[in-house]
């Protein structure tokens, strides 16, 4: 008896081992794997008509010259816009984007950059939710010194966070130049 | 109504026929189903509330891009303007930016919404509420509603040179960023004639229309409007401009020449006319001459030399017809030597038209000795036989001259004195010798009507200084 109790024991383990070991694992795993997003302004009417616009004006806005820094940032280095990923890369920038609505540079460049976030998020439609991992924070174990210093470091973060904006933008006026190339030539 | 009658009859007859045992109770019961199935009867009878249809929230909603600066306007308004809109209320759910849904502002008969928040990129929920209820909801993009702002500062120009009316007007979609490109409905007609517009549709903002096409001095009406081209914006047209009012100039029959052209024109005209008259009046003596040159012919020049014979002119080789002329005959042929020595002393060169006269006279009025022979211009002529001398004349020939002389042999000697002293004269003579008027002793000057050019001496003889009448001197005779 005891041994039979046993044996159902084992096996019951196993079993719960593969019904609630594997399953998530692959729940886990198939995100990264798979794209649940599908483009639909393939023709190319909404991004030269509304989105294109939107960049340029950002551009405009964007005024700090060429005196960016040239090591690619760590969101680029791990996100770029490869074959198949296409819709991820543009789906992860759209969400970067609004993390410069903080900055509150004007009414007018909020406006564009909404434009240019939602616009792609539209157009993506993307079923599934992609988890982004938070950017570590930079400098929030350090402490402040003086107002002054706290000052310059705002001011050097504000110009590597406009030519971060800058490089981004850049990226997915060319994504979206690949998406629309591809589009037309099948 | 009668949904509800049903229902609360059903609900009666149940009652009955769950408490249907109680005596008191039915008579009630009946009573009361009676009352009810009274009313529902009076419900239901035909009346307004049964006929009434329900009413219609229809809609239809346009907008308009960057109506003021950056902001974006939505414009609603229901289809039946009958309807009670008290309470009723539009709202706006999709398609925005920070908003799930905008709520519209009423106007009158109108709801409209001023805002940024128009993403511009997928449909859009529009739906009419009455309080939190929606009554009916539509889909809409508010990208493919769009009405364009009217065109303004719109003018017609006539252009002389072109002949033609340059139409122009502005739109304010020129400066905007999102519907730019435009198609322009460009109407217009004569003012007595009421609806017979003529549309020409472009993309620009300029239309040139041609003064052929268009009745002269006529009164034009002329307005534009505007639509987005369908490429992604699309709506409807926009409102007519202000009509702009034009009139054709008139226009003559012939047609207004410019003056200066009319000027130019009439001088051209008369210089050619004058031209013609000039060429056909001087066309026989100045022009043909020098384009079409008369070859020298001798005999016409001959011609020229004598004068024509009169119309009575009597030709008769019958010597009774020439008793009138004196005749003198040459009885004979001096010796050279004594000619010359006569012709040193009487003939100095040159000879005076006087001298030679009477040298003429003097031959014609003396008596010459026999042996001398005298040969006189006039003897050239024929009209009086030569005088010949029997002695040392060798050979006489006696010519006559041609018909056209004139028996009156006085007058012809005048000719022929004037062109013995032509040759006498002429350059074939330098030598300083002299043409004697005389023969010399072995010939005799022969009369030969020769052409005219040709010299009418022929021979001058073995003799030391030969004469030689060139085709100059005798051109210069013609002259005369």
């Amino acid at each position: 008896m005891i041994t039979l109790a046993y044996s159902y024991l084992m096996l019951d383990l196993v079993s719960f081992r593969y019904i609630f070991g594997i399953p998530p694992l692959i729940l886990v795993l198939l995100p990264a794997a798979s794209s649940d997003c599908d483009i639909e302004g393939r023709k190319g009417n909404e991004y030269e008509k509304v989105l294109m616009i939107s960049i340029n004006r950002l551009d405009n806005v964007i005024e700090i010259g060429s005196n960016c820094p040239t090591n690619e940032s760590n969101f680029l280095k791990k996100h770029s816009c490869d074959d198949n990923k296409e819709a991820m890369f543009l789906y992860r920038a759209a969400r970067k984007l609004k993390q410069f609505l903080k900055m509150n540079i004007s009414e007018d460049f909020n406006l564009h950059l909404l434009i240019v976030s939602e616009g792609t998020l539209k157009l993506l439609n993307c079923t599934g939710k992609v988890k982004e991992r938070k950017a570590p924070s930079q400098g929030e174990g350090q402490p402040i010194k003086n107002l002054e210093e706290n000052k310059l470091l705002k001011e050097q973060k504000k110009w590597n966070d406009l030519c971060f904006l800058r490089r981004l933008l850049e990226k997915m006026k060319t994504c979206w130049n690949k998406i629309l190339r591809g589009a037309k030539d099948p | 109504m009668t949904i509800l009658g049903t229902a609360f009859g059903m609900a009666f007859y149940l009652l009955h026929s769950v408490s249907g045992e109680s005596g008191y109770a039915q008579n009630d019961f009946k009573r009361t189903h009676l009352f009810a199935s009274l009313k529902l009867q009076i419900c239901s009878s035909p009346g307004d509330l049964e006929d009434a249809e329900p009413d219609d929230y229809s809609f239809s909603c346009y907008s308009q891009l960057e109506v003021n600066g950056s902001q974006h306007s939505l414009t609603c308004a229901l289809d039946d303007p009958d309807v009670n809109s008290t309470n009723l209320e539009f709202e706006i759910c999709g398609a925005l930016l920070e908003v799930n849904c905008l709520n519209l502002n009423k106007l009158q008969d109108m709801y409209f919404i001023r805002t940024k928040k128009f993403l511009l990129i997928g449909d859009s929920e529009i739906c009419v509420k009455l309080g939190q209820k929606s009554i009916t909801c539509k889909i809409m993009n508010i990208v493919k509603i769009v009405k364009p702002e009217p065109p303004f500062d719109l003018r017609v120009v006539y252009r002389e040179g072109a002949n033609d009316f340059l139409v122009t007007f502005n739109t304010s979609h020129l400066k905007k960023i999102y519907v730019k490109d435009l198609l322009h409905d460009v109407a217009y007609r004569q003012e007595k004639n009421e609806n017979n517009w003529m549309n020409v549709n472009l993309s620009s903002t300029k239309l040139a229309l041609l003064q052929r096409k268009l009745q002269s001095g006529a009164m034009y009406e002329v307005k534009v409007r505007s639509i987005p081209d369908g490429n992604y914006f699309e709506g409807y047209w926009s409102a007519w401009s202000p009509s702009y009012h034009f009139r054709t100039p008139e226009t003559n029959g012939t047609g207004k020449m410019d003056p200066v052209l009319q000027t130019v024109s009439i001088l051209s005209f008369f210089s050619v006319a004058l031209l013609v008259i000039l060429t056909c009046v001087l066309w026989k003596k100045r022009i043909k001459p020098i384009v079409w040159p008369n070859l020298p012919d001798h005999k016409k020049t001959l011609e020229q030399l004598c004068k024509k014979p009169k119309k009575n002119l009597n030709v008769s080789f019958n010597p009774e017809s020439f008793l009138d002329c004196q005749i003198h005959k040459v009885d004979g042929i001096q010796a050279r030597d004594e000619v010359e020595n006569f012709l040193q002393g009487t003939f100095p060169p040159p000879l005076e038209e006087s001298e030679k006269q009477k040298l003429v006279g003097g031959v014609q009025g003396t008596s010459w000795p026999s042996e001398h022979a005298v040969l006189t211009p006039e003897t050239f002529r024929g009209d009086s036989p030569l005088r010949c001398l029997p002695g040392n004349v060798r050979a006489c020939n006696i010519h006559e001259l041609p018909s056209s002389r004139s028996p009156n042999c006085r007058d012809d000697g005048k000719n022929w004195s004037r062109v013995y002293q032509g040759l006498l004269l002429s350059p074939g003579t330098t030598n300083g010798a002299l043409l004697p008027p005389f023969p010399f002793q072995s010939e005799i000057v022969t009369l030969n009507p020769v052409p005219q050019g040709q010299p009418i001496l022929t021979s001058l003889g073995s003799s030391q200084e030969e004469a030689y009448v060139t085709m100059s001197s005798f051109s210069k005779i013609s002259e005369l």
